[in-house]
């Protein structure tokens, strides 16, 4: 029994971890582009986006429950076995997430968890433990839907905001104001975060409580602790991560204006928001990376790096697969030595943690690898510096050129004339009584 | 396997009009703002080595510029004091959007 609740006890400090380092790689997601446009202090941001985070993990538990309540079975489960296997879930989960980041593929931090969890689930007890119509309808197809989703709505806001605030007479046209109002998006992407992200771990928890037995099956909803617990570790991640980008900002960041950056972040955190309401268990990272390059392209002279986003997208595919292979790996060492197993793995999760750790003090951190994955989308786009007139502006541009050809022509016809004038005026000078 | 594919609709009409809603009633209310003749002008927050934040010259010259349009601008006062409440009323039908989504959110379980 003593062992069981040390597991208890060593599985939910391993999903704090990892709560709090989603919080701390996903500062950069919600409030690089308010720092980077200057209408933020930094200081504020990063505190801004922890308090957010806070908040948006007390607004719903949709997504808690998707995970604690739908996507395992938990009546084909024993109660002595699972939190072994939650165990080794976390570790596939962790463990991917370090390989992907010492080797900078993009990696979404919430699939490792899915596919950690899937893939020693499957191992350790069996396929039928599984719900796969639940895994596939709230976390598989939102995966591919929600970043095309949130691609759409920024294309569209974007081609808006720009239409908008359009002036043909080059009198100012107010664009700055995005900047302003930046302060609020960013805010909604940060809250959204909360709504999502920390959601995850609170579903872990539960899910590790409602099959040790300590939580009945019936009320899948997590306990006020574990939304505490879960809510204080993401915003602490996030207050902490943000101190890693405040030391790094200003050395030279992508491109995106303030109208395309208003619109990328309200459509991310609309997105968000949304799917979180109906229990969608996303990947914000991806979703954020959507929009941007979906705000990219709704600008004027726009075009598509296909290169960039393949090779974006094939680390998304890859990342639940894969997170699913090491997760039943670690499970695989748990089922085959019950007790062994345990400590191996938890051996492992130390090492990993530590070397994290070691890896994260060394690491000099410049702006390229502290801005974040969904800045680096943005590369996925390039927009010409100088975009094609619309076809008011080419109207404009027309009329203009007639303007100054007949003005041209005028001048011309004048010049004649007063030529033509002196001419006249200059004969009878010569010849004239004077 | 059934999958609920109502709700990807869903939330696609709902995040497609919450953020048309908010992204347009924004840049609405800037134009207006701008044709009240108040061209909002962000200065930069203590943090100037970012690339593309204003310098507090350039501030200064997109004020002026501002209000050298604003002179040119044959709107009467009433013309501007309209656009100037239209301004504000868009900025906030934008915040009661976010606050309105937020609060379904909440109270829709």
């Amino acid at each position: 029994m003593e062992t069981a609740t040390l597991i208890i006890v060593l599985v939910i400090a391993l999903a704090l971890f990892f709560d709090f380092t989603n919080g701390f790689h996903d500062t950069a997601n919600a409030m690089a582009t308010p720092i980077a446009t200057g209408a933020l202090k930094p200081k504020t941001a990063v505190l801004l986006a922890a308090v957010l985070n806070l908040v948006g993990a007390f607004l719903s538990t949709e997504v808690a429950q998707t995970i604690s309540g739908g996507i395992i079975n938990e009546d084909q489960i024993s109660h002595d076995i699972f939190p072994e296997i939650i165990l080794a879930g976390l570790i596939g989960a962790i463990t991917w997430n370090m390989l992907t980041w010492l080797l900078g593929l993009p990696s979404s931090s919430s699939h490792a968890l899915f596919g950690g969890l899937i893939g020693a689930t499957i191992v350790g007890v069996g396929v039928t433990a599984v719900n796969f119509g639940v895994v596939m309808s709230k976390v598989i197809l939102p995966a591919f839907i929600a970043p095309v989703t949130a691609g759409v709505i920024a294309f569209t806001a974007t081609k808006l905001a720009y239409t908008l605030t359009r002036r043909y007479d080059s009198k100012p046209d107010g664009r700055d104001g995005f900047r302003f109002g930046q302060i609020f998006t960013s805010s909604l992407v940060a809250l959204a975060h909360g709504t999502n992200d920390a959601q995850k771990t609170m579903g872990i928890i539960t899910l590790l409580l409602i099959t040790a037995g300590l939580q009945s099956a019936s009320h899948p909803e997590p306990q006020t602790w574990v939304v505490f617990a879960c809510a204080i570790t993401i915003a602490l991640g996030t207050y902490m991560g943000g101190w890693r980008i405040i030391r790094t900002l200003g050395k030279g960041l992508t491109e995106v204006k303030p109208a395309q950056g208003f619109s990328a972040e309200a459509s991310t955190a609309s997105t968000i928001l949304a799917s979180s309401a109906l229990g969608f268990a996303l990947s914000t990272t991806q979703v954020a990376s959507g929009s941007v390059i979906g705000s990219g392209l709704g600008r004027r002279g726009s075009q598509v790096r296909w290169r960039t986003a393949g090779r974006i997208m094939v680390g998304w595919i890859l990342t639940l697969p894969a997170a699913g292979a090491v997760g039943a790996a670690a499970a695989l060492i748990v089922v085959w030595l019950p007790v062994w197993g345990v400590i191996i793995d938890a051996v492992l999760a130390v090492v990993i943690i530590l070397f994290l750790f070691m890896r994260s003090r060394r690491d000099e951190v410049t702006a390229s690898n502290a801005m974040s994955e969904v800045a680096d989308s943005g590369r996925a786009v390039k927009v010409k510096r100088n975009p094609p007139p619309t076809r008011r502006q080419r109207a404009l541009a027309r009329e203009e050129a007639r303007r100054v050809a007949a003005a041209e022509a005028a001048t011309k016809k004048a010049a004649k004339a007063a030529k033509a004038a002196e001419r006249s005026e200059s004969r009878p000078k010569d010849g004239g009584p004077r | 396997m059934t999958i609920n594919w109502l709700a990807f609709v869903q939330v696609f009409i709902a995040a497609f009009t919450s953020a048309v809603i908010v992204v347009g009633f924004y840049a609405l209310g800037l134009r207006l703002l701008v044709r009240a003749g108040r061209a909002p002008v962000v200065a930069p927050a203590e943090f100037t080595d970012a690339i593309t934040v204003i310098s507090e010259k350039e501030a200064r010259r997109a004020e002026k510029a501002a209000a050298k349009a604003a002179k040119r601008s044959p709107l009467t006062e009433g013309q501007k004091r309209f656009a100037l409440i239209g301004a504000y009323a868009c900025f906030a039908v934008c915040a009661l959007a976010v606050l309105g989504g937020l609060l379904l959110i909440v109270f829709n379980h």
